[in-house]
């Protein structure tokens, strides 16, 4: 007799009816797999670390800054000439008023109005301009009192922390003309303006800087 | 171990609340009170001191907040691709 054959014998294979639902043994399925967009755009994380780094210079000139202003009995030094508070106070406004203009370009390009976010960003430009020039002016009078980088350690002090700033403001000045242009020429959309919002971040920060050292540097 | 790392803990603040030679270091410290210099290097130390963690926690409280916005945000609907059938048409091949 033959032997059995000792092949297997396969069950037929038949497909499931329906697919099921609940693969992983019970209990609601799993959250979907949300998207793998970064939260914020490379550019605008750069931007971030890099203020970072900025505040932290600041934070360094403001810390030599209350060394000599906490550490001197009369302040600010005799026989040296008086900073102009009203005048600066009225600048200041000026300069947070560009602040303003800035949000409100940045509020237009995402609604895609082009149009107006030129002229916001031209305001801005305008404004800034404006602060540094003013600036610049009472610096001349200053140094024609006779306080200068070299005069005293009060000249000195000064002139490193609000120049540093306005350095600053210049900077930012030459990065908006930039923006201007490129808005300009329509480089900033409602889904693209990464660069505009990147923009108005450093402006943004140069601007709320202001404020500080105005308080710490003629007003205390 | 627990009796050792006792033991080092111990001796290290002996070490440092006992000797006045570390206290030297310290020009705050050095200078004696009320001198109106330690006073303006206490001030500027302390502002020098809070200032990164300022730092630090704006930035990591942005990222933070930005994060939790997107996850508020729905997700946008996938555009489904229909599934490109691989197998081999026979009647293309005409066969």
């Amino acid at each position: 007799m033959a032997k059995d054959s000792t092949a297997r014998v396969l069950p037929e294979f038949e497909p499931p009816v329906a697919p099921r639902k609940n693969q992983f043994g019970g209990g609601d399925l799993p959250p979907p797999v949300r998207s793998s967009v970064p939260v914020g755009a490379n550019a605008w994380l750069a931007v971030v670390m890099f203020l970072g780094s900025e505040a932290m210079f600041f934070a360094g000139l403001i810390g030599a800054y209350l060394v000599f202003r906490v550490g001197a009995a009369i302040w600010p030094p005799p026989f040296q000439p008086r900073l102009p508070v009203i005048v600066t106070g009225i600048n200041t406004v000026i300069l947070l008023s560009s602040a303003l203009t800035m949000r409100l370009g940045v509020h237009a390009v995402r609604r895609g109005d082009r149009s107006k976010l030129v002229r916001l960003i031209g305001v801005t430009g305008l404004l800034g301009a404006i602060f540094l020039s003013v600036q610049g002016f009472e610096w001349l009078q200053l140094i024609h009192f006779g306080l200068t980088v070299s005069s005293s350690v009060y000249g000195g002090l000064f002139y490193t922390l609000i120049g540093f700033h306005a350095v600053h403001v210049l900077g930012a000045l030459v990065w908006l003309g930039v923006a201007f242009h490129l808005a300009r020429n329509g480089r900033y959309s409602k889904a693209n303006h990464v660069g505009l919002q990147i923009c108005a971040m450093y402006w943004t920060f140069v601007v709320g800087l202001w404020p500080i050292l105005y308080g710490l540097v003629y007003l205390y | 171990m627990k009796v050792k790392n006792f033991l080092s803990l111990f001796s290290g603040a002996a070490f440092m609340f006992g000797s006045h030679v570390i206290a030297h270091a310290c020009s705050v410290c050095l200078t004696g009170a009320n001198d109106p210099t330690a006073d303006a290097f206490n001030a500027s130390v302390l502002f020098l001191m809070a200032t990164p963690y300022a730092v630090v926690g704006s930035i990591g409280g942005g990222l933070f907040y930005a994060y939790r916005r997107k996850l508020a945000k729905p997700e946008p609907e996938q555009i489904e691709q229909p599934v490109v059938q691989l197998r081999l048409n026979q009647e293309e091949v005409g066969r």
